[in-house]
């Protein structure tokens, strides 16, 4: 059964088919996200993420693969109805902001009476009530940014496409947007959503998938990503302070982290000591130290 | 069709300064024409007026098309559009529609200041009015290929291509080839060449109907090419 969005051996290559200078921007790019799911789309300037969503959306044509979106193939207009979609850096018609939505929801065949109430909702939502009948011209990059996500949500989608949507925004923006996107995941829709800011991923994602030079270089669940079974974190308490190279002492408690190879030999040597082993966890990374450790792999080789 | 019919009311939204200012040049052109000052105008200068500002009026209405693609992929709003249930066969009518509802517009008022310098000049205006029909065909047909071609290049050489075929023919047609009145817009034009208000002239109906039939076989080509096209890449 087709997930809600699949990209099955996706290449898309740039430059005509008689042009030397041909470049790879997705390389043999297989995902598949599941009904209901925050999916992190994550990797450097030029990985290949917003090729990925255009694709997804019809934009473009792959080079050589396929995929689908809410079970048909890229570029099917009426699927497309179904689905709300944010672009970097938007840019939108001049006209007042509830006259706007109005014209992208007809657009997804939405009834006049339908939009006119839900055009009100979603301006609510985003904040900008007060602002609908102003043109979108006079507005900061964060309304209009605001906006876009309005746009988005106008046909309530069951599959939102969000191409950095928190790039143009204050921190306290941030926030009311990262509680939007948990509230719409709550009524059920499924967000796709490629940023570059990692804290704000690591928060809501259910899922990541790290692109880097066109290639899917890492894909899991975002705990699971987190978490390092190669380094663990030992609590102790009974030992002194020193025993341990990097420990730390607080609250009378020893703090270190350990290789996994030689967690045995510490633990043993606590007990050797006299002390007690309070806890041993696999360490704990940031989003973003997993990030750089995989792209800059990719680097190296 | 709800759908097609937006898009062409906002194409025409955001085109309205240059259709207002050359709604100005229509009625300083019939000013001119008119000889504001004398008491009667000499016939040859109606005929000119209404040849001239019927070849304006195509003319525009290529430019206007062979631009719109471009426009809405510089500016990064054709994305929004796009993301919507919008085919790419759609959006192409939509902007023939707003297109050729704009050259509609032109072509009354061109009209309409076309029966003021008729009533001066003393020439019956009927006429005038087939005249009208033939250019709104015609922009219709110039505004078409001009898309087409603006699908897969340029728009400068995307206009400057549709000006060409358009010409050419005239050309060919000087030959007396009979094939040649089966090119696009060529009928129209010559139909409108030979306007002269007398009533030896008459309105060429097949001219406009082949303009019209061409005009969407025209558009389905420009529909299959713009399927393929990478609508996403920035343009130049």
């Amino acid at each position: 059964m087709p997930g809600i969005l699949d990209y099955d051996n996706v290449t898309k290559d740039y430059g005509s088919a008689w042009s030397k200078r041909r470049v790879r921007a997705l390389n043999g790019f297989t995902l598949s996200l599941e009904r209901g799911e925050i999916f992190g789309f994550l990797g450097p300037n030029g990985a290949g993420k917003t090729t990925a969503i255009h694709l997804a959306l019809g934009f473009m044509r792959p080079s050589s693969g396929s995929g689908s979106l809410l079970g048909e193939a890229f570029g099917h207009a009426a699927s497309r109805a179904r689905v709300g979609f944010l672009a970097e850096n938007v840019a939108l018609y001049h006209r007042p902001a509830n006259k706007l939505l109005r014209f992208y929801g007809a657009l997804n065949g939405m009834r006049p009476e339908r939009l006119k109430l839900r055009g009100r909702e979603v301006l609510r939502q985003v904040e900008l009530a007060t602002e609908a009948d102003r043109n979108v011209a006079k507005f900061s990059r964060g309304m209009q940014q605001r906006v876009g996500l309005a746009q988005a949500l106008i046909n309530d989608p069951e599959l939102l496409i969000l191409d950095e949507p928190t790039s143009a925004l204050d921190p306290l923006a941030r926030v009311a947007m990262r509680e939007l996107l948990l509230e719409a995941n709550r009524a059920g829709k499924t967000i796709f959503l490629s940023s570059h800011l990692l804290s704000e991923m690591e928060m809501i994602c259910h899922r990541v998938a790290i692109l880097d030079k066109g290639r899917l270089v890492k894909l899991g669940k975002t705990d699971e990503l987190l978490v390092s079974h190669d380094r663990f974190e030992v609590i102790a308490r009974g030992v002194p302070g020193g025993s341990f190279e990097h420990s730390q002492t607080r609250e009378g408690h020893v703090e270190f982290v350990v290789p996994a190879v030689s967690q045995r030999d510490a633990l043993e040597r606590v007990w050797a000591l006299g002390g007690e082993v309070l806890s041993v966890n696999p360490m704990r990374r940031t989003l973003e130290q997993v990030f750089v450790e995989l792209t800059n792999k990719g680097d190296n080789t | 069709m709800r759908a097609v019919s937006l898009i062409a009311a906002n194409f025409l939204r955001e085109h309205r300064w240059p259709v207002l200012i050359l709604f100005a040049w229509i009625f300083l052109t019939a000013l001119a024409a008119g000889g504001f000052g004398r008491d009667r105008v000499v016939p040859d200068d109606v005929v000119f007026y209404v040849q001239q500002q019927a070849v304006y009026i195509c003319v525009f209405s290529a430019f206007l098309a062979a631009d719109a693609i471009h426009n809405e992929r510089k500016s990064r709003r054709i994305l929004l559009v796009l993301s919507k249930a919008i085919s790419r066969g759609q959006y192409l009518l939509a902007i023939i529609l707003g297109t050729s509802a704009m050259a509609v517009a032109y072509a009354l008022v061109f009209g309409l200041c076309g029966v003021w310098l008729t009533a001066r000049a003393a020439l019956p205006s009927g006429q005038l009015w087939s005249v009208v029909l033939l250019v709104m065909a015609g922009s219709v047909i110039a505004a078409t290929v001009a898309m087409f071609f603006s699908t897969f290049l340029n728009p400068y050489i995307a206009t400057a291509l549709t000006l060409l075929l358009f010409c050419a023919p005239g050309v060919v047609h000087a030959q007396r080839h009979a094939w040649s009145l089966w090119l696009p817009g060529l009928p129209i034009l010559v139909d409108v060449m030979h306007f002269n208000f007398r009533s030896d002239w008459a309105m060429n109906w097949y001219a406009a109907v082949l303009a019209i039939l061409e005009a969407a076989i025209v558009w389905m080509m420009a529909a299959a090419v713009f399927n393929r096209r990478d609508i996403a890449i920035p343009v130049e």
